[in-house]
């Protein structure tokens, strides 16, 4: 098993999340309306360091910019609240946790249509039955030859929970130990979703001319 | 067959790629791929594809308003709590824009840099970093090696660190070297050059990354009276410590990153 977060953060991959990390999240900010100078320090030392990374994985779950920052700010505000009562060990996985969750809140909300949230084998299955079969083997050098756009429309073209393990392991480089923290999910099931994301660009790209 | 994808071997190979396997299981990887040759083909489509995102896909950078907004946040001031953030955004929304701006000067004013305290373990790195330059200004003989030719320190240091060392001539800029000495960081041995300005010092160590490190732009921070400035490439990063002001420091640093620079570009010149 890998070492959890504790804290107010650590919520299971499903979302919404449940009900008692919510009260938590309330009975912390309910305290008092002045962040603790402890709060704040550890958010300078947790959080700061990694806006880039939260920033890039908000804008690819969500798909836009301006939606982007409302997140990032959103999951900003959360994280300085639970940082009054924890401390963290993995601070970047734990921010993309923080990230992550307040995107699939945000994306429930305003995309339902576009996101598959569930952690079912099946439907998961089902949304990789589309991947056409192995062979014949695509040609690595239309991989090699896929510009900027035909790569960002591939990994934009990936379900959601397929997209945020290759957008934390090839564009963020989080090690599989840091995004099975960051998903809340065994390092195996990081490694068949990238194995299953992988395959669909691959794919994809040997595919498209 | 998309069972395929899931069976043992493919996720062996994907965390082939992705440096995941210790010595054992990449020597696992080899043989295979030396006995299966779509097993090796899949492999060259892995590492492919996984250039390629890294080559092409540009690294997402937070807007500085959003930086802005985050870094106001860690003040004392002015944060608001989580349980008001969605309403209070939709009353602030029609100036976000001018608040944002707002925030971007007041941040810029008060010296954006200072807020930017490094992870923890940085702060054993910057203590005996400094320590090292006290030590130095205390006994008199900052270096071990004392020279203003670049041509002289680079041997000196090869002779007794392992690889290439970044030694860059700035006396035109006004920070004429002092020489050399090795500083100790942990158990780590790192190279040091000292320079001068009138009769301050200026310390730059040459630290390893650590595994994955990011390139970084120059930040400030203080310390124990002392001005510190650390950035990083790809392959280093760099711990700048100085008696001189803030701004001076910030000269010295974009000088030498100029120079360090340049000198690469000659370097890879045959």
């Amino acid at each position: 098993m890998i070492k959890q977060f504790n804290g107010t953060a650590n919520m299971p991959a499903m979302w919404p999340a449940p009900a008692a990390a919510k009260q938590n999240f309330r009975a912390i900010s309910g305290g008092g309306n002045v962040t603790s100078e402890l709060a704040r320090r550890r958010f300078t030392e947790m959080v700061l360091p990694h806006l880039d990374d939260a920033y890039g994985l908000a804008r690819w779950l969500t798909g836009n910019r301006s939606d982007a920052e409302d997140v990032v700010q959103d999951a900003c505000m959360r994280a300085l609240a639970s940082l009054e009562a924890t401390t963290v060990q993995q601070p970047r996985a734990w921010l993309m946790t923080v990230v992550r969750n307040t995107a699939f809140t945000w994306l429930a909300k305003n995309r339902p249509r576009t996101v598959l949230l569930t952690d079912d084998a099946q439907l998961l299955e089902a949304a990789a039955a589309n991947e056409p079969a192995a062979s014949p083997d695509p040609e690595e050098a239309l991989i090699t030859a896929a510009d900027q756009a035909a790569l960002a429309s591939a990994i934009d073209a990936l379900p959601h929970l397929f997209r945020e393990v290759v957008v934390m392991r090839d564009l963020n480089g989080l090690t599989y130990r840091e995004i099975a923290a960051a998903i809340g999910a065994p390092v195996g099931t990081v490694m068949s979703r990238l194995a299953r994301a992988r395959g669909l660009l691959i794919d994809r790209l040997g595919r498209d001319k | 067959m998309n069972d395929t994808r899931d069976n043992p071997t493919l996720l062996l190979l994907h965390a082939a790629v992705d440096g995941e396997l210790d010595a054992i299981g990449t020597m696992e990887v080899e043989a295979k791929l030396a006995a299966d040759r779509e097993l090796a083909s899949e492999y060259d489509r892995l590492v492919a594809l996984r250039d390629a995102i890294r080559a092409r896909i540009p690294r997402e950078v937070a807007s500085d308003s959003l930086r802005a907004r985050v870094i106001s946040m860690a003040r004392a001031d002015g944060t608001p709590r989580p349980g008001a953030s969605r309403r209070l955004t939709q009353i602030i929304s029609p100036y976000r824009s001018l608040a944002a701006s707002l925030m971007v000067g007041v941040v810029l004013g008060a010296g954006a840099y200072g807020v930017f305290v490094p992870a923890p373990a940085g702060d054993d790195v910057q203590q005996a970093i400094v320590a090292g330059f006290v030590r130095g200004r205390l006994s008199d003989q900052p270096v071990d090696i004392v020279t203003s030719d670049r041509h002289t320190v680079k041997p000196w240091f090869a002779g007794k660190i392992s690889g290439p060392t970044t030694v860059v001539d700035l006396a035109a800029d006004g920070f004429p070297l002092v020489g050399g000495r090795i500083d100790v960081v942990g158990k780590t041995p790192v190279p040091t050059l000292v320079y001068r300005r009138r009769e301050h010092q200026i310390a730059l160590s040459e630290l390893p990354a650590p595994p994955r490190n990011v390139a970084s732009e120059p930040t400030h921070q203080s310390r124990d009276g002392f001005s510190l400035m650390r950035w990083a490439d790809n392959s280093h990063s760099y711990e700048v410590v100085s008696d001189l002001p803030p701004a001076e420091l910030s000269t010295f640093c974009a000088a030498f990153r100029r120079a360090a620079t340049a000198e690469l570009e000659d370097n890879a010149k045959p």
